[in-house]
C-alpha cells in the first residue's frame, strides 16, 4: 500500500542503487597507478631501474616493479604510503639540490651517484625499503604485480613451471616402484 | 507497518543494485571496463587478443544474464572498490569458468566437438572416483595440477574419505560431470602474441612460438594463472644415459605439463611417450590431432613412402593395432621386431634383378 510519497521514495531509492553502482568507475583513470601520482611513479621507477639495470634482460622498469609497488601500496604495503611519498620527495629534492633537475631527469651515472650518498645519508631506511621491494618486485611470482612475463625468471633460466610427472606406485604391490624402470 | 514498508524498499533497492553493478561493467562497451584499475589489465590484453573483435558480454554474459551469481560478483566487485579494497588483480571465479565453455562452443563448434570427442574432455568422476587408482595411491592436492586444475578447494573439499578403502563419493555431488580439461587448461583469451621474442633463446627455449596459435597457454593452478607455452619447458628426455633426439615443436611443451617423465627424465617413467625408436624426433602433433588425439589420418601422410617393411603400417603388431600390443608405437624399433638383424629388402631386390 504504496502512497504517492513513498512511491517518489522508491524512485528515489531506484536512482540511488544505480547511482550507488555507477559512481564506483567513472572514466578510465587518469594514470596508470593506483597509489602513486604520476611524478612519483616516475621517480620511483628511475630509482628502481638503477638498482637493477636494463642490460640483455629487462630491469626493473620493464619488469613492472613499480607496479608491483603500487598494487602492494594499497595492500601489504598500506602502512609505507606515507614513507614512498617522503622518500621519493627527499631524493628529488636532493637531485634539485646537486644536479638542478628531478631525479629521473638525471643521467644513469649522475643517478646511481645520487643514490649512493643517499643511501648513505639520514635516508638509508628509506632506501633500503625500496630496495627490498624492488627485489620482491623483479625476483617475486609474476601474480603480485611485479616480475612481467617472468622476466628474471627467464634470465635465471628457471622455468616458470617445471615438467613433473607423476609416481606410478602401487600400495597393493610392494615391488612397485613407481614407474622408474 | 511503515518500518516493513522501508524495509521492503530497501531490499527491493539493494536488488536492483545488484544488475546495476553488472550495468557499470558494460555500459559503453570495453572502455567501459577499463575504468577500474584492477580491469584495465585484461582489457588491454583483449584488445592485443585474437578475440578483440569479440565483445565482452559474448563470453562473460552482460546485465541482462540471469546467472545471480554473476551479478553478485560484479555487485562485490563494486563495493569492495568503492570501499578501497582493491584485489592484486580480477580473477574469474572456478564457477565462471564451466559456464564459459558453453560459450566457447557457440563461436567454436567444431574444435570443442573434437574436444568432446577425445580423451581431454574427460569428467571428474572418473579421474577422482576410480576404484582401482584410489585403492593404489593415495589422493592428495597435486593430483588437480593436471586434471580439475580449475577446482576452487584442495583435494579435501573434493573427495571423501582420503584413505585406500573407500566408497568414494564428491562433498558435492555436481562436481561428478564437470569436465577437468576444459578449453581454458590450454587456452588463456586474455593474452597477447608472443612476448619478448629476443629473451627466449637466453633461457634454452625455441623460438617456434612464432607459428603457435597466441593463445596456447598452461593454466597453473597454484600461480591461478596462465603460462603461455613459450615460456614452459620442453624437458631433455634420456634413454639410459643417451639423450632422445627431441622435436623442436614447441606446443608439445603443453603434453608435457600433463604427460610427464618423471625427475629422472627418462623415456617412458611417469607417463611419458617421447617418441623413441622410429619415430624419434617427431612431433605428438605429427600423429595426435590437436582436440581429439585421433591418429588414424596421420599414417598416410607418412607411410607407405617411408616404410622399410613393404607392409602396410596400420596392420602391423603396434598398438596402434592392437592395444594389448608389446610394441608400443611410441617406442617401437626396429630390433623390437627383427630381433636377429634387419632382413633384405625382399621386394626391391627383386625388382632390381628384374
Ligand atoms: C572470447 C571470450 C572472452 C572475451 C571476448 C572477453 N573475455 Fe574476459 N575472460 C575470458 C576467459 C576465458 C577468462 C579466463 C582467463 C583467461 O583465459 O584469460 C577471462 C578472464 C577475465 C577476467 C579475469 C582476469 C583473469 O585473469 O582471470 C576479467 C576481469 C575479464 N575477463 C574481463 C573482460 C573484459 C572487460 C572484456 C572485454 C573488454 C573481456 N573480458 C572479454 C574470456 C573472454
Ligand atoms: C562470439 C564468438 C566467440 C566466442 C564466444 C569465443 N571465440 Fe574464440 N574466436 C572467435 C573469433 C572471431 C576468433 C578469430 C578467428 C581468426 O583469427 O580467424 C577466435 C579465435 C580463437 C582462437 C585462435 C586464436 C587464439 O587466440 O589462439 C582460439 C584458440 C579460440 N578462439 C578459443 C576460444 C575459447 C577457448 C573460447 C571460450 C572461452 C572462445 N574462443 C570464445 C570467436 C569467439
Ligand atoms: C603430472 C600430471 C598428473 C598428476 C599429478 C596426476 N595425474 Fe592422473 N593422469 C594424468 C595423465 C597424463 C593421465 C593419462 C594417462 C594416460 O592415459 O597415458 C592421467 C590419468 C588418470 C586416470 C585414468 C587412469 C590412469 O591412471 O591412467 C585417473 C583415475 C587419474 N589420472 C587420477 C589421478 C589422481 C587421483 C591423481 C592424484 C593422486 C592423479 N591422477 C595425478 C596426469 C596426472
Ligand atoms: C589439451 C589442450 C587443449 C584443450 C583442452 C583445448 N585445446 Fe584448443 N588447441 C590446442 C592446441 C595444441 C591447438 C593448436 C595450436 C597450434 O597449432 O598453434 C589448439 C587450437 C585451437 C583453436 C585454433 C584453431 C586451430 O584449429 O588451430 C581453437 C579455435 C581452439 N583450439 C579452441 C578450443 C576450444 C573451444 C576448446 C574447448 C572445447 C579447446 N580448444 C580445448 C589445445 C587444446
Ligand atoms: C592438463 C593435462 C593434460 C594435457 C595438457 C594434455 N593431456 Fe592428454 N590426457 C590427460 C589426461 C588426464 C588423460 C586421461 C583422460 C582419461 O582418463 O580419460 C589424457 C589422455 C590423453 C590421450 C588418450 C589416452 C588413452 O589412454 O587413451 C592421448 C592420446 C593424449 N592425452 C595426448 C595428449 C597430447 C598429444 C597432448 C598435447 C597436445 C596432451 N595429451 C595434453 C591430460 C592432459
Ligand atoms: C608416430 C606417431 C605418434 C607420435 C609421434 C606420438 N604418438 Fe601418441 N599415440 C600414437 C598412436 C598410434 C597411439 C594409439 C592410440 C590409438 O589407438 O589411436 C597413441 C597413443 C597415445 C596415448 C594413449 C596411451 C597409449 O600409449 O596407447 C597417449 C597418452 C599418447 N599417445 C601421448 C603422446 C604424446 C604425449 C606424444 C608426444 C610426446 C605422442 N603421443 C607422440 C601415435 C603417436
Ligand atoms: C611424420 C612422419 C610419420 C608419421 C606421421 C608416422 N610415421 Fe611411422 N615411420 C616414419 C618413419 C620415417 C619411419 C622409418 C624410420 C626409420 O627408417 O628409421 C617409420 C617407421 C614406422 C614403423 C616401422 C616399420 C617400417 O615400415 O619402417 C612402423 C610400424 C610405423 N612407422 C608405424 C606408424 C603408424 C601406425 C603411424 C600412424 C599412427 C605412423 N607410423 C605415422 C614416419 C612417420
Ligand atoms: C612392428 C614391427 C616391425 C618394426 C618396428 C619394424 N619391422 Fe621391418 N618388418 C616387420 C614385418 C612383420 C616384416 C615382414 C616379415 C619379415 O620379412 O620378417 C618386416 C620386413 C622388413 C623388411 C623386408 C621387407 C621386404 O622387402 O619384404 C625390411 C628391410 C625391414 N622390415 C626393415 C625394417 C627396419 C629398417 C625397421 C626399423 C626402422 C623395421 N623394419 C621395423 C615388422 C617390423
Amino acid at each position: 500500500m504504496l502512497t504517492g510519497v513513498k512511491s517518489l521514495n522508491r524512485r528515489n531509492f531506484l536512482v540511488t542503487a544505480a547511482a550507488a553502482g555507477t559512481a564506483a568507475c567513472t572514466g578510465r583513470p587518469e594514470t596508470p597507478w593506483r597509489t602513486l601520482t604520476a611524478d612519483e611513479a616516475t621517480t620511483l621507477e628511475a630509482w628502481c631501474e638503477c638498482l637493477i639495470p636494463e642490460d640483455s634482460d629487462p630491469g626493473a622498469k620493464r619488469a613492472g616493479v613499480v607496479r608491483y609497488i603500487d598494487i602492494q601500496l594499497t595492500r601489504k604495503f598500506k602502512r609505507h604510503r606515507k614513507a614512498y611519498s617522503q622518500a621519493i620527495n627527499a631524493l628529488d629534492k636532493l637531485a634539485y639540490a646537486q644536479n638542478r633537475g628531478p631525479f629521473a631527469a638525471l643521467s644513469f651515472d649522475e643517478r646511481s651517484l645520487l643514490l649512493a650518498s643517499f643511501e648513505k645519508s639520514e635516508n638509508s631506511k628509506a632506501f633500503n625499503m625500496v630496495l627490498d621491494h624492488t627485489l620482491q618486485g623483479y625476483f617475486g611470482s609474476p601474480r603480485h604485480g611485479g616480475n612481467k612475463d617472468y622476466a628474471s625468471w627467464r634470465m635465471l633460466g628457471v622455468p616458470p613451471i617445471p615438467v613433473r610427472g607423476r609416481l606410478q606406485y602401487s600400495l597393493l604391490d610392494p615391488e612397485s616402484n613407481g614407474g622408474i624402470s | 507497518m511503515k518500518i516493513a514498508v522501508i524495509l521492503g524498499l530497501i531490499l527491493f533497492a539493494a536488488f536492483l543494485m545488484v544488475p546495476a553493478a553488472s550495468f557499470v561493467y558494460e555500459s559503453g562497451a570495453p572502455g567501459a571496463c577499463a575504468r577500474c584499475h584492477e580491469m584495465a589489465v585484461p582489457v588491454d590484453q583483449w584488445a592485443g587478443s585474437a578475440h578483440r573483435g569479440v565483445t565482452c558480454a559474448k563470453c562473460h554474459g552482460d546485465a541482462l544474464t540471469t546467472d545471480a551469481q554473476f551479478h553478485m560478483t560484479n555487485a562485490r566487485r563494486v563495493v569492495e572498490h568503492n570501499f578501497g579494497q582493491v584485489a592484486e588483480r580480477a580473477q574469474l571465479r572456478p564457477g565462471d569458468v564451466f559456464a564459459i565453455l558453453q560459450r566457447c562452443q557457440n563461436c567454436h563448434p567444431q574444435e570443442y566437438a573434437s574436444w568432446a570427442a577425445g580423451p581431454h574432455s574427460v569428467k571428474y568422476e572418473p579421474l577422482f572416483l576410480d576404484k582401482k587408482h584410489n585403492s593404489e595411491r593415495h589422493l592428495m592436492d597435486d593430483c588437480l595440477r593436471c586434471h580439475g586444475m580449475h577446482y576452487a578447494g584442495g583435494i579435501r573439499d573434493l573427495v571423501t574419505p582420503l584413505n585406500n578403502q573407500g566408497p568414494w563419493s564428491f562433498r558435492d555431488a555436481s562436481m561428478a560431470d564437470k569436465p577437468a580439461i576444459p578449453c581454458l587448461t590450454c587456452h588463456a583469451i586474455h593474452a597477447h602474441g608472443n612476448p619478448l621474442k629476443g629473451h627466449v633463446r637466453k633461457a634454452g627455449i625455441s623460438r617456434k612460438e612464432d607459428v603457435m596459435t597466441p593463445s596456447l597457454a598452461f593454466w597453473d593452478r597454484r600461480a591461478r594463472e596462465s603460462v603461455s607455452v613459450a615460456l614452459l619447458p620442453l624437458p631433455a628426455v634420456h634413454e639410459g644415459e643417451r639423450p632422445v633426439k627431441m622435436s623442436p615443436d614447441q606446443r608439445q611443451a603443453l603434453c608435457y605439463q600433463c604427460h610427464a617423465p618423471l625427475g629422472n627424465t627418462q623415456v617412458r617413467s611417469g607417463d611419458d611417450r617421447t617418441p623413441v625408436g622410429v619415430h624419434e624426433g617427431l612431433s605428438c602433433f605429427a600423429c595426435h590431432d590437436k582436440h581429439k588425439q585421433s591418429t588414424r589420418a596421420s599414417c598416410a601422410n607418412c607411410h607407405p613412402k617411408m616404410s622399410n617393411c613393404e607392409r602396410d603400417v596400420e596392420t602391423m603388431d603396434t598398438t596402434f593395432f592392437n592395444k594389448n600390443s608389446g610394441h608400443n608405437v611410441h617406442f617401437v624399433k626396429c630390433a623390437d621386431c627383427h630381433p636377429k638383424g634387419i632382413p633384405a629388402k625382399k621386394a626391391k631386390l627383386e625388382r632390381a634383378r628384374q
